[in-house]
């Protein structure tokens, strides 16, 4: 029984290599993690990512060498159920939410994660906002059901101080649907969530007043929530932000998130500043286009090699680095290729930058933890 | 006055249908109402169809859903390919079955061949959309269970004069476990029945027994006799016929899984190596169709009987046994009825990776070909008229196609500018040889046949045979001189298609090379370069289509004339107008117009390029170029490490998923602003979604109408002829055409959408669905080319693919034997790694013992067949896995073993051995993965005994169950009981002795009593797994694997016997005979006691008192005479008594007799009386109702 594994350098795209490991169960090998570094090694918010994989799965072999600089990687089998993680406030829950994302379908038992830690950070994406986009991505590829939930819970913590609390469940699938997604449909309405912690409540209408002024142009079926929060249910520093989703009738979700930068680290940023420049990453998010947001690009790619063997389809905008690094990994640990057609933006349209199509034959992969009685 | 009567009766009068009057008005009538009974039926009995009741109606009505929805399968995907892969007919049967005779008869039959020695598969081209591989199953249980999971129908030859054999149950039964293949019987010997009856029930029987074992209804096959040691060839014919229409089911593990069924081996290890260490490991190359699903590069295979083995190389290559092309006729003609049989030695022509096998029999040979050289150096040495001086001295470089070619001179500084486009003619016939291989190979073909050039310039176009030779030799050469050249090609190449070093090329070249020296002389095989074979190897992945296509092109010898791409013309012209330029510097100032066109050209170009770009940017040249050249020694010691910026940047930054592009667009912009207007529902609409044109076509769909209310009339047709201009052009024509089959096509829609869709169940929607998949999964990749495709999907089934493989087993290359089959399967995406496997399994009714806890088994599970030593349980009602000591005989239980992960719902089965052949049925059991994981929990149970030593009421100390205070802490409060039911607790540990206890109990212990603590010990799985490596041992012994013994079988072989222990021997059983006590009840009690309860005999009688005891009697003689005489008085009285008795019975009976008679004489009497007076009275009777009738007749 040789399965062969893989290698790589470096910590980048640290949680891709893992999360693909897990699911296509080949070994992987880490080499030269910081190693130039003069703090070598992992990080204590990887640290931590490892020890959430540990806990869905059953078998895992982890070893990571003195320094932390090379880690070896034998992945288990997805059990799932409940548990509950301290997320290593370095990094918001969203980091370790995005690998659950790819993995939660595939357990024994349908998986319900408690993460606390830091809910909002500027780096990277929301709860929020892969609630609101992410979650449906799930339900286009058959994910979807009553178990199928993520949300902030009680408390909302801002880094660096964190203090929030999120569970995601998700229910079990032992097959995903082949989906064709070429057509993103026009945008009918944009909701958003202006939240504020520890500060004054106003910093939240502020936001919203501010972001409209942007958007108002486009379209009139705009509502910003607000959701300030107070006492223990705010954490344990003090922060705003906002959230923006662009629904289309098609039922995508294009967003952009803006936050304030963590309590004495980098400027501060007055809520109407922030509130015009979200309102602005969210237009060249639709600038982008296509029916999956850049950050989700991967969720989607990665349910499609996972499907039967059949062609799925998605239109995307510009694929960012880390989707493209993401191909490269996915043919590297299933050997698939995607057929990539760019769709360069037509002369007299007004539909933002160019899209690009991409194609994929599934792996035909099926859930192997999933038990049958 | 008879005669005519006699003529009369002769023709009778025939019958006249009446036409008119009553009769025939009942009639008709009556037919009419025949015809509306149907309708009237309801009408003229509505009670009969009356709802009786409602329940029951609802009841028929579920039923008959029900048994519609039953019929029902879940729809699939239809996956299968366009062009499928041969069939694999398996055959199978008991040894002298004649199953040998059976595939000779019908390759015979399909192909008008001989095949004189069968090994391995045979591939033919059975007709126009079909091809069959046929191969024979011998008797081993391995080959049976390899070819049942590739099978797609079996043949199952039955010997009808034995009937069945074990192994005809056994197959059936291995190949319900791996997926049901078709399945046809075929009865042979039946020649072998004298007796014709005899013969008819034979077959009815096997015929019935058969559908019982396959389904009702399967089809079996007579073979009635031989002749001349052939089937007979009407009947062979038939079965041909029924081969080639039968239909397959999928099955789930075969469409699931790509599998090669090898059927031809090369053996590619360095014969340099192999001389070294004759043991050593074995790169083998396996060919055989693909079938099943997309195999994908770098797949792991398992090789049932070898191992699992990751592919280093996959390529597919022309089909050796094509289907005939579409034509509309009916039959094949014998060039397209072919025959493949590598193993066997047969078959046409051979593809290998880099060369083209020609086999061709004796007569065909051409002499001309014979009388040269065959080697192709010295050919090439032969036509070689020039020293290599002069020819390096002529030689020209071409930097592109029909560009400029620099010579020797060039260098020297004479910039000497020729016309590219006049040597275009030239160029053409060089194209048509070597194509674009001219990266590498460019100044080689300059120098080598300039001479040729120029002969060609004056004749375009032909091409002599030596000339051809020399292509070969020209590539050859190419090989050594062309690399430097690289580089400078390098510098100028302006499409990133030209980036890529193709080292492809290269290596092919030399491999080209080395052919020309293996080809033999002697021999009648040909070797030929692969003429276009399309092979696409590791290195071209990388590559662009274009680079591929220039591989395939660079050896082609009948490729038609070069296809000049835009790309080229596009380069030619741009080098052109730099030359120009060069030239005419000082030409005027509005030069720039004159190339506006090509400049907008190339600018097109360069967009089309977009998509490659892209595909370039993923998954191109990947690999960041190492930082080794920064590390700079130090005085030989030390190393200077300057982090790369870059490098590290890569490599270690931060993992994030947003995208934070380099620069935001301005937003503040209007004209940003606007360019996404369009993205909103409030943007500017597509044509056919647009609110106003949907209106507008409805409007033209409907066409004109009238208000009736306001009597105003709508024209739907004057805007469109008011918007046409006056001058129709045959353009607008067109249009109007279109449009016209637009609102057809919309008004179908709506009417289908409205009629049809209307009832469409769940289920109609779901196989609609799946149909559009299928034909999405179809088309999508239809119009690209091979090479291409096989990137995104991975290889086709269907496909003829070639796998090297690494590191095979020396076994395998010398101890190959055909006869075995080599199926390469391969492994989904974890299916290489071991884990434990829950089972549901059962053993098999048949096999005639049950199965043993720990004991090893071989399990035939996917593609694998290994030795496991499963663990069986069963659940308990609280969901604990019990282990079992064995399996139970007639149930399912659950077996743990540690084996390969395998995807649940997957069947399997176990035997106990694949060594021994035996009479009895070799399959143990079978069963259904159930559950994947990397733990078990089985627990077994383990009853702790216990003592007690001290006992107060309930209390009670017990000792010798534990042994320290530690661990009865660990079971405090656990419950306990004892033998005899009496159940209690744990409460505390005492100090002493060590691990004693008080348990307090429901009931007072004895000190005999013994106290058990039920607990229970998780047990591990023995991790074994060890593949059956059948294909490994020599030929002849392949049948005689081995692996791990039970321990029933070492204790046989050692000749050790358990020993018992004394304690658990059974002895006889010894009562002692019981003894009760008197059971004795109170005076008081018995008192109170009902009479029915009291004591009565119970008690002894004891003496009789004196007083009760009666003196005896002693007579007087006297009195003694008197007795006697009374006692003979009474003597006589009761004789003469008994006498008179008997008379008077005697008396009584003939009483009895007379009045007897008596009463059967009066009763006569009495009957005749009655008799004549109901005579008397009938007749009276008759009388009056006569008189009565004349009465009435009088009256009427």
């Amino acid at each position: 029984m040789t399965s062969h594994g893989l290698e790589y350098e470096g910590c980048n795209f640290f949680r891709q290599r893992l999360v693909l490991s897990t699911l296509s169960g080949k070994r992987v090998r880490i080499k030269g993690i910081r190693s130039r570094d003069d703090n070598p090694g992992l990080r204590d918010f990887e640290a931590s990512f490892i020890r959430l994989l540990d806990k869905v799965t059953n078998g895992t072999k982890i070893e990571i060498n003195q320094t932390g600089t090379v880690l070896f990687y034998q992945p288990g089998l997805l059990l799932g159920g409940t548990i509950e993680h301290d997320c290593n406030p370095q990094r918001s829950i969203g980091y370790y939410l995005e690998g659950l994302l790819m993995l939660a379908a595939f357990m024994k038992t349908p998986l319900k994660a408690t993460l606390k830690g830091v809910t909002n950070d500027p780096t990277d994406p929301s709860v929020d906002l892969l609630k609101t986009t992410a979650l449906p991505l799930l339900k286009q590829f058959g994910i979807d059901g009553d178990g199928l939930e993520m949300k902030v819970w009680t408390s909302r913590g801002m880094a660096p101080g964190g203090g929030g609390e999120v569970i995601f469940s998700c229910p079990i699938r032992r097959t995903l649907r082949p989906v064709q997604l070429t057509e993103p449909g026009k945008i009918k309405r944009i909701r958003g969530i202006a939240y504020s912690v520890r500060v004054s409540p106003q910093m939240a209408n502020r936001i919203v007043d501010s972001a409209r002024s942007v958007i108002n142009k486009f379209i009139p079926d705009i509502y910003i929530y607000t959701d300030h929060l107070k006492g223990a249910n705010s954490g344990k520093s003090p922060g705003f932000g906002l959230v923006l989703a662009a629904e289309t009738q098609k039922g995508f979700f294009l967003s952009a998130e803006l936050s304030s930068a963590p309590q004495g680290q980098g400027p501060t940023i007055l809520p109407e500043d922030l509130g015009k420049n979200c309102a602005k990453l969210l237009l060249e998010e639709i600038h982008r286009g296509g029916c999956v947001d850049s950050t989700n690009q991967s969720l989607a790619l990665l349910f499609m090699t996972l499907g039967q063997q059949d062609v799925s389809k998605v239109l995307l905008g510009p694929l960012s680095p880390y989707t493209v690094e993401f191909l490269r990994h996915i043919r590297d640990f299933f050997q698939i290729m995607f057929k990539m057609e760019a769709k360069p933006p037509l002369e007299d349209e007004r539909k933002g930058g160019e899209k690009v199509l991409m194609t994929c034959v599934g792996v035909g992969f099926s859930n192997i933890s999933k038990v049958t009685k | 006055m008879d005669g005519k009567v006699k003529e009369q009766k002769k023709e009778q009068k025939k019958h006249q249908q009446k036409n008119s009057g009553p009769k025939s008005e009942r009639k008709k009538s009556r037919k009419l109402d025949d015809a509306a009974v149907e309708e009237n039926e309801h009408k003229k009995n509505p009670k009969a169809f009356a709802v009786q009741s409602a329940v029951r109606m609802a009841k028929s009505f579920h039923r008959t859903q029900d048994l519609k929805t039953k019929k029902h399968h879940i729809p699939h995907v239809d996956r299968s390919p366009l062009d499928p892969p041969p069939i694999v007919v398996v055959v199978v049967g008991p040894p002298k079955v004649g199953k040998t005779t059976l595939i000779r008869c019908l390759i015979k039959n399909f192909t008008r061949q001989k095949l004189g020695d069968i090994r391995g598969p045979v591939t033919i081209v059975s007709g126009k959309k079909r091809r069959l591989t046929f191969i024979e199953c011998n008797n081993d249980i391995n080959t049976m269970i390899d070819l049942a999971k590739v099978a797609d129908l079996v043949l199952m030859l039955i010997d009808a004069s034995f009937g069945f054999e074990m192994e005809t149950f056994e197959f059936l039964n291995i190949c319900q476990v791996h997926g049901f293949p078709r399945i046809m019987g075929v009865l042979t010997h039946l020649d072998s029945f004298k007796n014709n009856k005899q013969l008819r029930t034979a077959k009815k029987v096997l015929k019935h027994r058969f559908w019982t074992e396959v389904y009702q209804g399967a089809k079996l096959f007579y073979l009635s006799g031989m002749v001349y040691g052939e089937y007979q060839a009407q009947e062979v014919k038939n079965l041909g016929r029924f081969i080639s229409v039968i239909k397959f089911r999928p099955l789930a593990w075969q469409t699931s899984h790509p599998y090669v069924f090898a059927d031809r081996m090369e053996d590619l290890t360095d014969p340099e190596t192999l001389r070294l260490d004759q043991k050593c490991d074995r790169t083998v190359s396996l060919y055989g169709y693909l079938r099943g699903t997309y195999l994908k590069k770098h797949t792991q295979v398992h090789i049932p009987g070898v191992g699992d083995f990751s592919v280093a190389d996959v390529g597919f290559l022309p089909d050796p046994c094509p289907l005939p092309d579409t034509k509309r006729k009916r039959t094949l003609n014998e060039k397209e009825r072919l025959l493949y049989a590598p193993m066997s030695g047969v078959g046409g022509v051979v593809y290998d990776k880099d060369a083209v096998y020609i086999d061709l029999p004796r007569g065909h040979v051409d002499r001309e070909q014979e009388s040269r050289p065959t080697t192709e150096l010295v050919r090439s040495l032969i036509d070689t008229h020039a020293t290599l001086d002069a020819k390096m001295a002529s030689s020209k470089v071409s930097l592109f196609r029909g560009s400029a070619t620099i010579t020797d001179t060039d260098v020297e500084g004479d910039q000497q500018l020729e016309d590219g486009e006049d040597e275009e003619g030239g160029d053409d016939e060089e194209g048509g040889d070597d194509g674009e291989d001219g990266d590498d190979g460019e100044d080689g073909e300059g120098n080598s046949d300039m001479d040729e050039a120029e002969a060609s310039t004056e004749q375009p176009g032909k091409l002599t045979e030596p000339q051809r030779v020399q292509t070969g030799k020209r590539l050859k050469m190419s090989v050594d001189e062309g690399e430097p050249k690289v580089s400078e090609t390098l510098a100028f190449a302006d499409s990133e298609d030209d980036l890529e070093l193709s080292k492809e090329d290269l290596s092919e070249g030399e491999s080209a090379a080395e052919e020309s020296d293996e080809e033999d002389s002697e021999s009648e095989q040909i070797e030929t370069k692969a003429a276009g074979s399309a092979f696409c190897s590791d290195e071209e992945w990388t590559d662009d289509e274009p680079d591929v296509e220039s591989t395939m092109k660079s050896e082609g010898m009948e490729i038609p004339p070069p296809k000049t791409t835009e790309k080229d013309l596009k380069k030619a012209k741009a080098l052109e107008i730099k030359g120009s330029d060069q030239a005419y510097e000082t030409d005027g100032a509005l030069r720039w117009k004159d190339d506006l066109q090509q400049k907008a050209s190339e600018v097109f170009l360069k967009h089309q390029q977009a998509a490659p770009n892209l595909r370039k940017h993923v998954y191109g040249t990947g690999k960041v170029s190492e930082c080794q050249d920064l590390e700079a020694e130090l005085g030989g010691l030390f190393r200077v490490s300057r982090p790369e910026k870059s490098k590290t940047n890569l490599a270690d930054a931060a993992d994030c998923s947003r995208f934070h592009p380099d620069s935001l667009h301005n937003w503040d912009l209007e004209e940003m602003l606007h360019s996404i207007a369009d993205c909103f529902v409030t943007g500017k609409w597509e044509e056919w979604q647009d609110a106003a044109t949907l209106l507008k076509q409805d409007e033209n769909l409907y066409g004109d109408f009238e208000d009736l209310e306001t009597g105003e009339v709508h024209n739907g047709d004057d805007k469109d002829q008011e918007t046409q201009p006056e001058d129709v052009k045959v353009d607008d024509e067109t249009q109007k055409k279109n449009k016209r089959l637009e609102k057809k096509r919309r008004l179908k829609e709506r009417f289908d959408a409205e009629y049809d869709d209307g009832d469409a169940t769940y289920f109609d929607d779901l196989k609609e669905e799946m149909q559009i998949q299928a034909e999405l999964n179809r088309t999508e990749f239809e119009s690209m080319d091979d090479a291409t495709r096989v990137q995104y999907e991975g290889f086709r089934p269907g496909m003829y693919v070639r796998l090297e493989i690494a590191a095979l087993p020396c076994e395998f290359v010398t101890n190959f034997d055909p006869h075995y089959p080599v199926i390469l399967g391969g492994l989904g995406s974890s299916e290489g790694n071991v884990g434990y496997l829950q089972l549901r399994l059962k053993k098999h009714r048949w096999y005639h013992r049950i199965l043993k806890n720990r004991d090893p088994l071989i399990v035939s599970l996917g593609w694998r067949r290994f030795q496991a030593m499963p663990l069986y349980h069963i659940e308990d009602h609280n969901g604990r896995h019990r282990m079992l000591k064995y399996t139970p005989q007639h149930m399912h239980c659950g077996a743990s073993i540690w084996g390969p992960i395998t995807p649940q719902g997957t069947g399997f089965l176990a035997v106990q051995s694949v060594s021994e052949t035996k009479a009895n049925f070799r399959i143990a059991a079978t069963g259904v993965v159930l559950e994947l994981d990397k733990s078990v929990t089985l627990v077994k149970k383990l009853k702790l005994i216990g003592y007690p030593y001290k006992i107060y009421k309930n209390t009670s100390f017990i000792k010798g169950m534990f042994n320290t205070v530690l661990e009865v802490a660990k079971f405090e409060g656990a419950s306990v009981r004892t033998v005899s039911g009496v159940r209690g607790q744990i409460k505390k540990a005492l100090s002493t002795p060590a691990g004693a206890y008080r348990a307090t109990f429901e009931d007072r212990l004895l000190m005999s009593d013994i106290v058990f603590l039920r607990t229970w010990y998780p047990v591990a799985v023995p991790q074994l797994y060890n593949p059956v490596t059948s294909l490994l041992l020599p030929v002849g012994q392949k049948e005689n694997w081995s692996g791990m013994r039970t321990v029933g079988q070492l204790k046989h072989d050692l000749g050790l016997h358990y020993k018992p222990k004394p304690d658990s021997v059974y002895k006889p059983v010894v009562r002692a005979p019981r003894h009760f006590n008197r059971l004795n009840i109170p005076r008081q009690l018995q008192k109170a006691l009902p009479f029915k309860s009291k004591p009565k005999q119970d008690q002894g009688k004891g003496k009789t008192p004196r007083d009760l005891i009666r003196p005896t009697v002693v007579r007087e003689p006297h009195e003694r005479k008197v007795a006697a005489l009374l006692d003979a008085l009474s003597t006589v009285h009761s004789y003469q008594s008994k006498k008179a008795r008997g008379a008077q019975r005697l008396k009584h009976k003939d009483f009895l007799q007379q009045r007897e008679k008596q009463e059967g004489e009066k009763v006569k009497r009495q009957k005749e009386a009655k008799k004549k007076l109901y005579r008397m009275m009938g007749q009276q009777e008759n009388k009056s109702q006569r008189s009565s009738l004349k009465g009435a007749s009088q009256d009427g």
